[in-house]
């Protein structure tokens, strides 16, 4: 297998593509899809919101699995993997928070109320939050490393839990798919299902990417650490 | 392994008995929290028993912060952390101790909290605290076991108690969640509903939450690679 830090152009055509496909899903948004009849063209935003959202679970996912097969293994491409993960989970799960405030906003009337998955977004962000100041603490790059990886676990573990317990307490969140509570038109389905496929490109190269980048600023700090031990 | 982490709990309880200062720092600002509280109600008016039950778990879970800080800070001037890493048994061991003397302080520092509360509060006690009390052992419980992992992140950093507060915090929100609704049941006149399905997830939480801590925690505290 090649190394982490080896130029490749194959995630740069993936976001190519990607972005190709979100400026396709445009067309289906504005176009194909309906304006919906309470909220006219503010809906439109759940386009975005909708991909933010899963991709940033998803990520979250990604540095979970990545921590643990970096705790078995000890392979530093795994690490990168992790906190790249970890990485996109904040930053997305910041835009899905933004978003899903501007909804809130013209829906609800409020820009934040205490919802399940609201609640769940919140969460997930001081966690990743948490996880990226861990990843800044003085600690040499193994134990970094060793560190994220337990918090990335613990923090999709309780991702689960969170949401149960945020629904116990009270939910106005729609029901995006469930067709019994009403959920979408079909046109607006067609239109979601490809803004999170084609999001799901961009995620992609942003994760590969940004693993990389991870993995040439270990290279550098070892290259750094090295020139300065033969100074 | 038992005997080993009771022997730990033992030592552990007796150093922070001598000492003394952090326990008590903890206690005192658990306390501070309730009375400042009472202090902001309006004359006469009577704080929820929803606030009431917040109120005594914000101040459970800064006592937690606070005394796993100082648990895990307690090998650090005589380096004895190493030894008890080289000591001839499972390292889960240090963990399991820990998380025991962590529990015996909280519920020390919980046993002043919740008269304080009814006093400052002026908390009726109702017909809930018996499933106030199954919620509360559960979540002491999750409390102690996930604040014996988390504890042991980053010793010998300055930044430690202030990072252990924004990773444990947001973890912590369920188990918060079932504890106050616990809490609303020991205040009120009547049972708030679905109780049951709140000892359901407390009951998961531990189970998730003390499980990935016997399997995580040997990374934490037995690897300084």
């Amino acid at each position: 297998m090649k190394s982490a830090t080896t130029f490749s152009t194959w995630p740069a055509w993936l976001g190519l593509c990607g972005g190709l496909a979100l400026a396709a899903c445009q067309y289906l948004i504005y176009v194909y899809a309906p304006v919906e009849s309470t909220m006219g063209v503010v809906q439109k935003i759940f386009y975005s919101h909708l991909p933010l959202a899963w991709w940033a679970l998803v990520s979250g996912g990604v540095a979970c699995v990545a921590g643990i097969a970096y705790l078995r293994t000890r392979s530093a491409r795994w690490d990168h993997l992790a906190y790249a993960g970890a990485e996109l989970a904040f930053v997305l799960s910041t835009l899905a928070l933004m978003t899903g405030s501007i909804w809130a906003r013209h829906s609800w009337g409020v820009w934040w109320t205490w919802d399940p998955r609201l609640t769940t977004a919140l969460v997930l962000w001081f966690l990743y939050a948490g996880y990226l100041v861990l990843r800044h603490l003085d600690l040499p790059a193994p134990r970094r490393a060793v560190l994220g990886s337990v918090v990335g676990i613990v923090a999709f573990l309780d991702v689960p839990l969170v949401f149960f317990s945020a629904r116990f307490w009270r939910s106005i969140h729609p029901a995006v798919f469930a067709s019994e509570q009403g959920g979408l038109e079909p046109e607006m389905r067609l239109a979601a299902i490809a803004s999170v496929l084609a999001f799901g490109l961009v995620w992609a190269s942003l994760l590969v990417l940004r693993a990389r980048a991870a993995a040439l600023d270990a290279r550098s700090a070892t290259l750094a650490a090295r020139v300065m031990d033969e100074a | 392994m038992l005997k080993a982490a009771w022997l730990i709990a033992k030592k552990d309880l007796c150093l922070v008995m001598a000492r003394g200062g952090a326990w008590v720092q903890s206690l005192l600002l658990g306390l501070l929290l309730v009375f400042v509280f009472s202090l902001a109600l309006p004359p006469g008016a009577q704080a929820t028993a929803q606030t009431a039950a917040t109120l005594f778990w914000l101040a459970s879970a800064f006592c937690q912060v606070l005394a796993f800080n100082m648990l895990y800070a307690l090998e650090d001037p005589t380096q004895a952390r190493a030894g008890l890493r080289l000591a001839p048994v499972p390292v889960q061991a240090v963990w399991l101790g820990k998380t025991l003397c962590g529990l015996i302080l909280l519920v020390a520092a919980q046993a002043v909290f919740f008269p304080a509360l009814m006093v400052f509060l002026a908390q009726p006690l109702g017909p809930g605290w018996p499933v106030f009390l199954a919620l509360l052992a559960l979540a002491d419980l999750g409390l102690a076991g996930l604040g014996s992992l988390l504890g042991a992140l980053a010793p010998g950093q300055a930044a430690r108690e202030s990072l252990l507060s924004v990773i444990i915090f947001p973890v912590l929100v369920p188990l918060l969640l079932a504890g106050i609704r616990g809490g609303e049941a020991a205040f009120s006149t009547a049972l708030p509903e679905g109780l049951t399905r709140w000892i359901g997830l407390a009951a998961a939480y531990d189970a998730v939450f003390l499980g990935a801590a016997l399997l995580l925690f040997p990374f934490v505290f037995g690897d300084d690679r």
